[in-house]
């Protein structure tokens, strides 16, 4: 029963950092940071709870505050540039922010213990959840609590204006400037956002995991964090959680009975679930058409 | 600082720009495919390792000199670029560049795994050429792995030069990349180019990725990945598009990676490559040979 619920634990953190990119995505950039600010969300909320003594919620809003200052101040150069330079230079921050814990090393003595992260040695003993009595149905209860409020939260942002600029900015950036949108304003103020919620994931996973190194925030990651709403479908937050269940649920755990081969399997199933649906699992198309099917008769032209 | 030290620094940044040739190759290739079709190709530098690991697996069925390993990973890089056209391009909208990212993520992935899975992850040995050779200029020594490794990719780069600037189908080619539509007016068929973008991508990425294999001494499938990075950084500070701008960039990422490497540690070493691109992102965003319309 733990694992199942631990794997419920996984897609949920994997949401949020699905989320976190996705929010950029909206804007049309393509943000490989994102590894870099759930790295800096780990490491502050993990240094706060074990070495300051804070309580979780503050220590995590901290990391996301952490994490999204630092978004903001990455994004003014970054987003000077698009395409393929942005993808690099987004690169070159989430790898310069694991090299930077890397070789990043600050421990406190505690008894027996050297606690705090210790360069590539990682961050060991992050014991919130054990030490206050969380068990893993708590602990799952709380990462989907904060998933549903991210999740409702960027759903009504979608259904508000600032959705409807975020998506006039990723769909055409000289229409939307030429009715006046601050296009600079809109890409930082998303890639906030996403450093923020990005923040947040960071710090849940390194309590959950209770030992962070630099290693898990490499690319591979920050490939994951943008190929989830990619999977999924930019249309709504659901394609992002749908694509979460999907690489971790089936990709991932669900495909571990055929051993050696699941990893093979792993890229050539993205590779096709591309080529038979560009735009994702969930496009604007199929959720148009979920829509028919439960709600006949309301469908109405010009929604 | 004494004269032996300053002696070291040198020989080392010497072989780092010798080494830079793979990296500018790399550069270019990512350079190309990206002037043609407007994508990024992911999969380019596991590819370019894959097609390393094809020439082994050629040259341990065939009883070959050294010299074969290179073109049969020329080879073998030709028709690897032209499946990862197929597969991740081809049938993929072009209007949706997300769509043909992320399938090149799905190859880089499933090109590592295919490698980690016939060769069950353990490095394999790659045959060098000349490295019993050492030239002797003053009180440095040159490799003579690393020169032929960089002799080879001058070639290459002179070649690719030429292909572009004085055959046809260079022409071609650098019409598709200034104007699709008005080059398919033109009679040129665009899938045709693109497809041999692919293709001559792939040949050089195979050359490079036998280069780096000559250069380290193995292959193994965890090279993929920091190449990758360190392709598209060259793209990038060469300014995007541009070839003498990759080349350049190559070296000079090569050589000072290793001045760094000398003086601040191996762990410490791609932290300041990576704030080297952000310098030059922000003070010269279009890269070394900019050009005025160069910034996309």
């Amino acid at each position: 029963m733990d694992f199942y619920l631990g794997l419920i634990q996984i897609i949920g953190v994997h949401t949020l950092l699905g989320l976190s990119a996705y929010c950029v995505l909206l804007t049309g950039q393509v943000s490989l940071a994102q590894a870099g600010f759930f790295a800096i969300g780990a490491y502050v909320a993990g240094m706060l709870t074990v070495l300051a003594q804070w309580p979780l919620i503050p220590a995590l809003a901290v990391a996301a505050v952490v994490s999204g200052a630092v978004a903001c101040a990455v994004g003014f150069p970054a987003l000077r540039v698009k395409g393929l330079m942005l993808v690099v230079a987004t690169v070159a921050f989430g790898e310069a922010v694991r090299l930077f814990f890397f070789n990043f090393t600050y421990q406190v003595q505690a008894g027996a213990l050297h606690l705090g992260p210790h360069g590539a040695e990682g961050f060991r003993q992050i014991r919130y959840f054990p030490e206050h009595g969380w068990s893993t149905l708590d602990v799952m209860l709380f990462i989907w609590t904060v998933v549903v409020l991210v999740m409702a939260g960027l759903w009504w942002l979608d259904r508000s204006r600032v959705g409807a600029v975020l998506r006039a900015v990723g769909e055409d950036e000289l229409a939307a400037q030429s009715v006046g949108i601050n296009i600079t304003a809109v890409k930082v103020s998303a890639m906030t956002v996403g450093g923020l919620i990005a923040g947040i994931g960071g710090g849940i996973f390194a309590h959950y995991t209770t030992h962070i190194e630099h290693a898990q925030f490499g690319v591979v990651l920050a490939t994951f964090a943008i190929a989830y709403p990619i999977l999924g479908g930019l249309s709504n937050v659901f394609g992002t959680l749908l694509a979460a269940i999907f690489i971790q649920g089936f990709l991932i755990e669900g495909l571990r009975f055929m051993g050696d081969w699941r990893n093979l399997l792993f890229g050539g199933l993205i590779v096709l679930a591309m080529n038979v649906r560009p735009r994702g699992l969930l496009d604007a198309g199929t959720v148009r058409a979920l829509k028919r099917l439960f709600a006949p008769g309301k469908e109405r032209s010009g929604a | 600082m004494d004269l032996l030290d300053l002696i070291d620094a040198v020989q080392s940044v010497a072989d780092g720009v010798l080494f830079g040739a793979t990296y500018a190759l790399l550069g270019i290739g990512f350079t190309l495919i990206f002037g043609v079709m407007h994508k990024i190709n992911l999969s380019y530098a596991a590819a370019s390792i894959g097609a390393a690991y094809a020439s082994l697996l050629v040259m341990a069925v065939v009883q070959a000199p050294a010299v074969l390993a290179f073109v049969a990973a020329a080879a073998a890089g030709g028709v690897i670029g032209a499946l990862v056209y197929l597969v991740g391009f081809r049938f993929i909208p072009l209007a949706n560049p997300l769509a043909t990212l992320m399938s090149t993520v799905g190859l880089l992935l499933l090109i590592d795994e295919i490698i980690v899975h016939t060769t069950a992850g353990v490095p394999l040995n790659y045959p060098a050429l000349f490295s019993d050779v050492i030239v002797q200029v003053g009180p440095f020594g040159l490799r003579g792995d690393l020169m032929f490794v960089f002799a080879l990719g001058c070639v290459c780069m002179v070649l690719l030069l030429l292909l572009l600037y004085r055959t046809k189908l260079g022409l071609a080619t650098r019409a598709v990349s200034l104007q699709p539509t008005a080059s398919l007016l033109c009679g040129i068929s665009t899938t045709r180019v693109n497809v041999l973008t692919f293709v001559i991508t792939g040949v050089v990425g195979g050359i490079a990725g036998a280069m780096t294999g000559a250069a380290i001494g193995m292959l193994s499938p965890l090279l993929s990945l920091p190449l990758t990075v360190k392709g598209l950084i060259v793209t990038v500070i060469g300014g995007l598009g541009s070839i003498p701008g990759a080349i350049i960039a190559g070296l000079i990422v090569g050589g000072l990676e290793n001045a760094f490497q000398f003086f601040r540690g191996v762990s410490e070493r791609d932290l300041y490559i990576m704030l080297l691109l952000f310098v030059f992102l922000v003070f010269r965003p279009g890269g070394i040979f900019a050009r005025p319309a160069g910034r996309d």
